[in-house]
């Protein structure tokens, strides 16, 4: 019982840790500083594919 | 969206001749000439049509001229950071930027640029971030593609400061993050350990998830925790208890308790330990993250004067560094520059827009011997200027300089939950020691003693008090910026609840700050709209704030200006224009009279006037008035109907001011205020204990809105005066500043119910500690409890904001 406990929570300790790095690295690199552009920017879905191929035609 | 009558790519109205229709993608657009659908091609063709649908016009962009500046090579490439050889960044600010379109249409055509590998633009703070290859491209390759898109770039180092207060910004993040993960753990553990106390639990489980819980609660305390702890050691030393304190106190009381009673198989309260710290953190996340901004209003600012100059020496000119300029210099200004230094004007004349100093939109003609300041726009004429001040000295300088020390000078509002705490800590520490007295002398066992005034102190922190200001502040924020009404932070709005006197600026910010034309006064026999298609004949293709007022009251009367053909600007007087019926003047009265020119009296108050003549007889006079904005009377008569007491301040003229306050029924005015002057004025009266709200709109209000208890800008101004301002109308009318006080007045109200209730409920739970009764079970039923009350307390607000409002508009 005592053992099973200590196993379960401790192998929640190493899944929670596993996310708390994960979201260090997010702010480190930077993800939080500008939090007004990505929504504007979702909204252009143009691919830069086309735009290339395009590009001769200037 | 294509319509008959108006361009596709200029929006003007396209006269029925020039209709040139075009099949583009299987679609039929109508332009207004050939260069329109040239560019449209262009546009189009590099994948960017959906510019059309994005772009929004109704802002105005940088000055004419401006993108005529060459860049100079080896100043960009002290900016430049390279990273190897065929790598390299440079940091910009981009002025012009006004929407989302702005970002889209520079991050994909600067992407085009050869050579550039990434750039990435932040929406909010205007800054670029470009990673280019050096080899095949330079830095002023990219600044002169920017320039030609019509945006202005300048090379950007970050200074300290702002390094400083991202990283900060950052580490307060990260600091919440593990709280958040921790204490999620631990309550988990002390999930158990409730149902422990209520059921029964075998000592060896429980003691192992205590080990657990003390083991993810210690980097909370002492990590997480740490700011507080600084606060309170700071608080300490300055013999004023604040809010850390309380919290430290709090904290580390439950902490070390827990750990002891964890050796000594007692109860633990890691949880009240670790949610405090979590919930007061989140809190200082939802209120710090507007804060940086003051400092770019420094640096735009600093902008105004320009980098480089023209510097003439013999025959020669040539492009340098402001900062090189020495005293004797000189220097060329064309026409659409901006001065760089303070300086004489050595030959030349011209007129120059001087709204940088006295707010003041219409042109100024200055000339030879007269005195020019850093900053102000030239306008019409190539000058000559003698340099006298040295960059670092010039007004702009001084300006920056101006704003900085009244930001620093600007004391950190006392937030209510502090004024709370400093009552509360001295209460709590002779609580917990009469309990201590009392159990000290009626039990025999020292130790119950102890433990009795010790579960005091960690009851008595209230973890609400983390919230009873954030919640409030987010939903009045939130339901304040859907009014249109930016607080730049929580200390803003309580602030804004306790301003007594508003102090405005004239123009821009009471009037519309755009000359138009008041009353027209003709000439027998004559009629207004001959005047009118004179006058607006010869003023048309002028830049001139009064031209363009004329020209739109001649478009609103619904008058064909006919060409204009070879104007003649005699500077600072008037405008001449030969046509079929003889020589058309129009201008001062001064230049008419001299051109013999037979005028009668005309009565205008303090209005401008413009005189027009047609083959030497006067026609009629025009008289011009920058109008107030219609909802002034009735914004101001609210203002003080709230009890506020209501100041002009302006650069303007007595006759002027004294006009404006009439009309309005300001009760005080103060006129010819330079922007020291106006700065003055707010520190005489705070250190009357006066607090103070200055609303402005001009480069001239930057000091004083920095300065005032809360400044507060609307849409429309200056990009400056918005950055260094604390409140911030985005839509431009008077009235809001009403419904912003009004959102203040009601937040701290319900501020203050928060903050009874988060004390209330501890105070319930302080008799029970006192006793020797308190299990932690009753610590987290009053920390969750009243952090419930609080909430919903603060959402309440919401609906009360959304009623009052919506009802008053009905």
């Amino acid at each position: 019982m005592l053992k099973s406990i200590i196993i379960l929570i401790i192998l929640s300790l190493c899944i929670g840790t596993g996310a708390w790095l994960f979201f260090i690295w997010t702010v480190k690199r930077g993800d939080f500083d500008d939090i007004e552009g990505p929504k504007y920017r979702m909204l252009d879905d143009d691919d830069d594919q086309d735009s290339q191929g395009e590009k001769h035609e200037e | 969206m294509v319509t008959a009558d108006t361009c596709i790519h200029c929006k003007l109205p396209i006269p029925p001749g020039d209709l040139v229709v075009d099949d583009i993608d299987g679609q039929e657009l109508h332009f207004c000439c050939h260069g329109c659908q040239g560019v449209y091609r262009v546009i189009n063709g590099a994948g960017l049509g959906k510019f059309y649908q994005q772009r929004d016009w109704h802002q105005e962009g940088v000055p004419e001229g401006v993108f005529d500046t060459a860049f100079d090579e080896a100043l960009l490439e002290g900016h430049v950071v390279s990273r190897n050889e065929t790598s390299a960044e440079i940091a910009l600010i981009i002025e012009g930027i006004r929407c989302a379109s702005c970002v889209w249409l520079l991050e994909k055509l600067i992407n085009k640029v050869q050579g550039v590998e990434m750039i990435r633009v932040n929406y909010g703070t205007h800054r670029a971030q470009i990673r280019f290859n050096p080899k095949e491209t330079t830095p002023k390759e990219i600044f002169t593609s920017i320039s030609r898109l019509g945006y202005l770039p300048h090379p950007y180092t970050s200074g300290a400061a702002q390094r400083a207060a991202a990283k900060e910004q950052r580490s307060l993040l990260i600091r919440f993050g593990t709280a958040a993960f921790l204490s999620m753990q631990v309550m988990g553990f002390s999930f158990a350990l409730y149902g422990g106390y209520f059921h029964g639990i075998d000592p060896a489980i429980r003691e192992t998830i205590q080990y657990f819980a003390a083991a993810v609660t210690t980097p909370v305390v002492f990590y997480s925790g740490w700011p507080f702890f600084a606060g309170a050691w700071r608080s300490i030393r300055n013999k004023a208890p604040s809010m850390d304190l309380l919290i430290t106190l709090g904290v580390m009381t439950a902490y070390s308790y827990s750990i002891y009673s964890m050796f000594t198989g007692g109860e633990v309260y890691f949880d009240t330990a670790a949610m405090i710290i979590t919930l007061i953190l989140l809190g200082r996340l939802f209120e710090g993250s507007a804060r940086n901004r003051s400092i770019s209003g420094i640096d735009k600012l600093l902008q105004l004067a320009p980098d480089s100059a023209n510097l003439m020496t013999g025959e020669d000119i040539q492009v340098v560094a402001s900062t090189s300029l020495k005293p004797g210099d000189l220097i060329l200004i064309r026409p659409g520059e901006r001065i760089p230094v303070d300086g004489r004007i050595h030959e030349g004349k011209t007129e120059l827009d001087e709204a940088t100093i006295s707010g003041e939109p219409m042109p100024v003609l200055r000339q030879q011997g007269d005195t020019v300041l850093a900053g102000t726009l030239n306008l019409s004429s190539s000058i000559q200027l003698q340099v006298k001040k040295v960059a670092a000295e010039s007004f702009i300088a001084r300006m920056a300089l101006m704003v900085e020390e009244a930001q620093n000078r600007k004391a950190p509002i006392q937030s209510l939950a502090d004024k709370v705490a400093t009552l509360f800590v001295p209460f709590v520490t002779l609580t917990a020691a009469g309990t201590w007295l009392f159990w000290f002398l009626n039990d025999v066992q020292s130790t119950a003693a102890l433990l009795n005034a010790v579960s005091v102190l960690i009851v008595a922190c209230p973890c609400a008090l983390g919230l009873a200001t954030p919640t409030a502040v987010l939903v009045a924020s939130g339901n304040a910026a859907t009014r249109g009404i930016l607080f730049r932070g929580g200390d803003i709005l309580e602030m804004t609840a306790r301003v007594g006197t508003i102090a405005f600026d004239k123009t821009g910010t009471l009037t519309l700050g755009k000359p138009s034309v008041e009353k027209i006064i003709t000439a027998p026999g004559q009629s207004e709209e001959s005047l009118l298609r004179i006058a607006s004949q010869v003023e048309n293709g002028s830049s001139h704030p009064i031209a363009r007022g004329i020209i739109d009251r001649a478009k609103a009367a619904g008058i064909h200006i006919g060409p204009t053909s070879s104007v003649e600007t005699v500077l600072g007087r008037g405008l001449r224009m030969a046509c079929s019926e003889g020589e058309i003047l129009v201008g001062s009265l001064a230049f008419l009279e001299e051109c013999d020119v037979e005028i009668p009296a005309v009565e205008s108050g303090s209005l401008t006037e413009v005189y027009v003549s047609l083959a030497g007889l006067w026609m009629g006079t025009l008289l011009i008035v920058d109008p107030l904005r219609e909802e002034a009377a009735s914004a101001v008569e609210q203002l003080q109907q709230i009890g506020l007491r209501t100041v002009l301040l302006t650069g303007d003229r007595l006759a002027t001011a004294q006009e404006v306050s009439s009309k309005l029924a300001i009760s005080d005015f103060h006129s010819n205020l330079n922007p020291a002057d106006k700065t003055e004025w707010i520190r005489a009266h705070q250190k009357a204990g006066e607090k103070i709200m200055m609303v402005g709109d001009g480069i001239n209000d930057a000091p004083a809105l920095s300065l005032a208890d809360v400044g507060c800008a609307m849409a429309g101004g200056t990009d400056i005066a918005l950055e260094t301002s604390d409140l911030v109308l985005t839509r431009a009318n008077l009235g809001r500043l009403y419904e912003a006080i009004y959102i203040a007045r009601k937040t701290l109200l319900v501020i203050k119910q928060n903050l009874f209730w988060a004390f209330a409920y501890n105070l319930i739970t302080i008799p029970l500690a006192a006793s020797g009764n308190l299990a932690p079970v009753w610590a987290a039923l009053t920390m969750a409890s009243s952090s419930v009350i609080v909430v919903s307390n603060s959402l309440r607000l919401g609906r009360v904001i959304r009623h009052t409002f919506s009802v008053a508009k009905a």
